[in-house]
């Protein structure tokens, strides 16, 4: 049973403070993830773990024993450290790397054992990079490298291992070899994992827990869903971002939204009603909102992606349940919002018995002389699971004098003008 | 996998194999220097001289037919300047490549903190004050230079030095820094030197021509003791190959390794250099060559390169006797020479397979 316990630690570099009273403690079969912004004290926090940078206050306990008492060889038996980028002087071969693995266990009078090979070998294996051995350390490719030099530090047959972005080099599938690896590393040899990430996502998929670092502090630590939330992440990192529980992962992934528009900004003043269904509609919805446009949605039942969508987001919406055709009720609370909107845009949504009745509040929205833009890339025919219905239905909408928008942007040009015929 | 790993421990065989060639060679050219010189001396001659001086064999040899002469030339000027030239070239080859492990840099070498000028300045020191005492009987040039060498070591070591510290980049730059300032007092000892200037600069160029059995009396100790206990930290400079910080996450003590390499090697350098002057080129070239040969593993690589240093200056001593007899050429023009092209052909020929 190991146990790392992180007491009041505080460190400074001469004269910056890096790190203030941080604490927190952590259990084998643990797999940790560090978080923050750069310069938030990642790498200092497990610089400090790894015994390279004594904290000026604090105390850092394995086991019950402060590190910093201990031997380096002995802290060296039970921590292992994979650096971001390794840097090797002379062309060792990989093997010779691995085996550098193994100094911890060897005394001064020593040479490398078949005891100490076996070892190796064994990492090297469980690592993918066995048949790399003899090629030269300084000839192999990035992932590779840093596959060996984790292999280097299984080598060590420690009880913790630290790791300062093991992903940084490596593209998606050795980012999710390498992950998957630490978790079988962490559950069945009872490691103790502590990685620095910098992608929310793959941290969430893969962290029993994760450490929010900023400014010097933990903002947060604790299970992905307490520390990724909307708001820890727009106060550390600046971005906004939708946090949501993907369905297939069962993990949160996390959504920046790019750009700040809406801040600068505002339209709330022109109220947009969408009237879309089955992910037609969630781009153009996201886009109208992070404009800083007031949009509504609707009719659109549980379940479907724009529905989704619009939770997210935050607007208002008419909801109907999940597979269910359109009710009056919710019929006639869409068009109140129809009505209380200054513009209505119609998305290319297939149309079936259950959702026919949108169109007919499109019909409403133009009777009462709403604007309407219908976005008209894909023919109605094509569309139409209603044996006709729907078509005739649009192209009476057609005859009553809608606009027709190509894309989105035309869309927004659209309102954007008729924003300023208004307000001029 | 099998094949793999008694194909790896079988290097420790393949290393031996090394050794054992390189002492065949170290042997070898060790006669032929003994044949080579301005007296031509018969060699069966030489193998009764040598035998006569082993004391069990010598009496049952009578020593007839040999010239008193022929033996001071072998076992009184000849012999002593071999082993001179051993324990020089062991010295430096191993200096430098404990040198250039700690620096992680091929391009260091045994007088990169400040040993050549230190011991130049100690040396010119005593040859134009003209100190006259001898300490146990070692000449006062060796002992100013041994002492300049290491003090030069000690001041850079401790510019350097940040709190418990000493980052290597700093070392670097104050060992040139240091350098630069002594050698500019060794250059205006040179222009006040006067009747002194010859024996000055010939001490600067560095050889053999003096080398007398007191001289390795003297410093054999210091490199019989040295070398073993820097060898003991093969492994450590073999890690610090990964950088400072991993390879204190891999258990080793670096700043406690350093210094205690950092020690030994300007030793052993001061040591050399006090017997010969200063002989530039074996120090840098002889540990990156044999890098090249054997690869980079210190466990390797240091005693393999100090067998070759050895090689190397013994060679080129025997070169200096010759190539303008009756007058004696310094060896380090001869090192550099010979050395040079080779370096540059090693260079061209591996430089697809070797990277620094």
């Amino acid at each position: 049973m190991v146990s790392l316990e992180i007491d009041g630690v505080s460190c400074r570099y001469e004269s910056i403070q890096v790190l203030d009273s941080l604490s927190f403690s952590a259990n084998e079969r643990e797999f940790i993830g560090v978080l923050g912004p750069n310069g938030s004290g990642k790498t200092t926090l497990l610089r400090t773990i790894s015994r390279t940078l004594k904290p000026q206050r604090g105390v850092v306990l394995l086991d019950g024993r402060d590190i910093y008492q201990m031997a380096n060889k002995d802290v060296a038996k039970q921590v292992a450290v994979v650096p971001q980028d390794s840097i090797v002087a002379f062309n060792f071969t990989a093997l010779d790397v691995v085996l550098m693995g193994r100094n911890p266990h060897l005394n001064r009078f020593q040479l490398e054992s078949s005891d100490d090979l076996l070892i190796a070998k064994e990492s090297m294996e469980l690592t993918g990079t066995w048949h790399l051995a003899n090629r030269s350390i300084v000839e192999v490719s990035g992932g590779e490298r840093q596959r060996i030099i984790i292999a280097r530090a299984l080598a060590q047959k420690p009880m913790v291992l630290l790791l300062d972005e093991p992903t940084l080099h490596l593209d998606i599938n050795s980012q999710i070899g390498v992950l998957d690896l630490l978790t079988s590393l962490c559950k069945d040899s009872k490691l103790l994992v502590i990685a620095v990430f910098h992608d929310f996502n793959l941290a969430s998929r893969y962290c029993d827990k994760i450490i929010l670092l900023h400014d010097r502090k933990i903002v947060s630590f604790g299970e992905p869903e307490k520390v990724l939330t909307k708001e820890n992440i727009s106060n550390v990192f600046r971005v906004e971002a939708f946090v949501k529980r993907h369905p297939m992962t069962d993990s949160l992934y996390v959504i920046p939204l790019l750009g700040s528009r809406s801040r600068e900004v505002r339209r709330e003043d022109f109220g947009v009603h969408l009237i879309c269904g089955g992910g037609s509609g969630a781009s153009l919805m996201t886009k109208l909102v992070r404009e800083g446009w007031s949009v509504t949605a609707g009719v659109l039942n549980i379940l479907d992606t724009d529905h989704e969508a619009a939770q997210t987001l935050g607007i208002p919406i008419v909801s109907e349940a999940p597979f269910s055709p359109i009710t009056k009720e919710a019929y006639e609370e869409n068009l109140r919002l129809i009505e209380q909107a200054d513009a209505v845009i119609v998305t290319e949504f297939l149309i079936g018995y259950g959702n026919v009745r949108n169109l007919e509040a499109v019909k409403a929205a133009l009777e009462k002389s709403i604007p309407t833009i219908v976005l008209d890339n894909i023919p109605i025919e094509k569309r139409d699971f209603t044996n006709g219905e729907a078509e005739r239905l649009f192209k009476e909408l057609l005859a009553k004098g809608v606009t027709i928008a190509k894309t989105h942007d035309e869309c927004i040009r659209i309102i954007e003008s008729l924003r300023n015929q208004r307000f001029s | 996998m099998k094949v793999c790993e008694t194909e790896y421990l079988r290097r420790y065989g393949r290393w031996k194999y090394i050794i054992v060639v390189l002492i065949a060679l170290l042997g070898l050219v060790t006669i032929l220097s003994l044949n080579v010189g301005f007296a031509q001396i018969p060699t069966s001659h030489i193998v009764r001289i040598l035998v006569n001086e082993i004391p069990i064999l010598g009496n049952m040899n009578s020593g007839s037919g040999l010239s008193e002469s022929e033996r001071m030339i072998i076992t009184q000027i000849r012999l002593p300047r071999i082993f001179a030239g051993i324990l020089v070239g062991v010295s430096l080859a191993a200096s430098g490549a404990v040198f250039q492990g700690i620096f992680r840099n091929p391009m260091a070498d045994p007088y990169v903190l400040g040993v050549s000028s230190g011991a130049a300045l100690g040396a010119a020191l005593a040859i134009v004050l003209r100190v006259g005492f001898t300490f146990f009987g070692i000449d006062t040039v060796t002992v100013m230079a041994f002492i300049g060498a290491v003090a030069a070591t000690l001041t850079v070591y401790n510019i350097a030095r940040v709190g418990s510290r000493t980052p290597v980049v700093t070392l670097l730059l104050s060992g040139i820094a240091v350098s630069i300032f002594l050698s500019a007092i060794v250059s205006m000892l040179q222009v006040v030197a006067g009747w002194d200037l010859h024996k000055l600069v010939f001490w600067l160029m560095g050889g053999f021509s003096y080398a007398e059995w007191k001289d390795v009396w003297a410093i054999l100790p210091l490199v019989c003791v040295g070398i073993p206990l820097a060898y003991l930290f093969a492994r450590d400079l073999n890690i610090m190959a990964l950088g400072e910080e991993e390879a204190q996450h891999l258990g080793v003590d670096v700043e406690k390794s350093k210094k205690i390499l950092i020690v030994l090697g300007s030793l052993l350098t001061a040591a050399a250099v006090s017997i010969s002057g200063l002989i530039g080129f074996v120090g840098l070239i002889v540990p990156h060559l044999t890098r090249i040969l054997v690869g980079p593993d210190h466990k390797i690589l240091m005693p393999s390169s100090l067998l070759t240093g050895a090689i190397f200056i013994v060679s080129c001593d025997a070169l200096a006797r010759v190539v303008f007899v009756p007058s004696e050429v310094p060896v380090g023009i001869i090192t550099a020479l010979s050395g040079g092209p080779f370096f540059i052909y090693l260079l061209r020929k591996k430089k697809g397979s070797y990277s620094l």
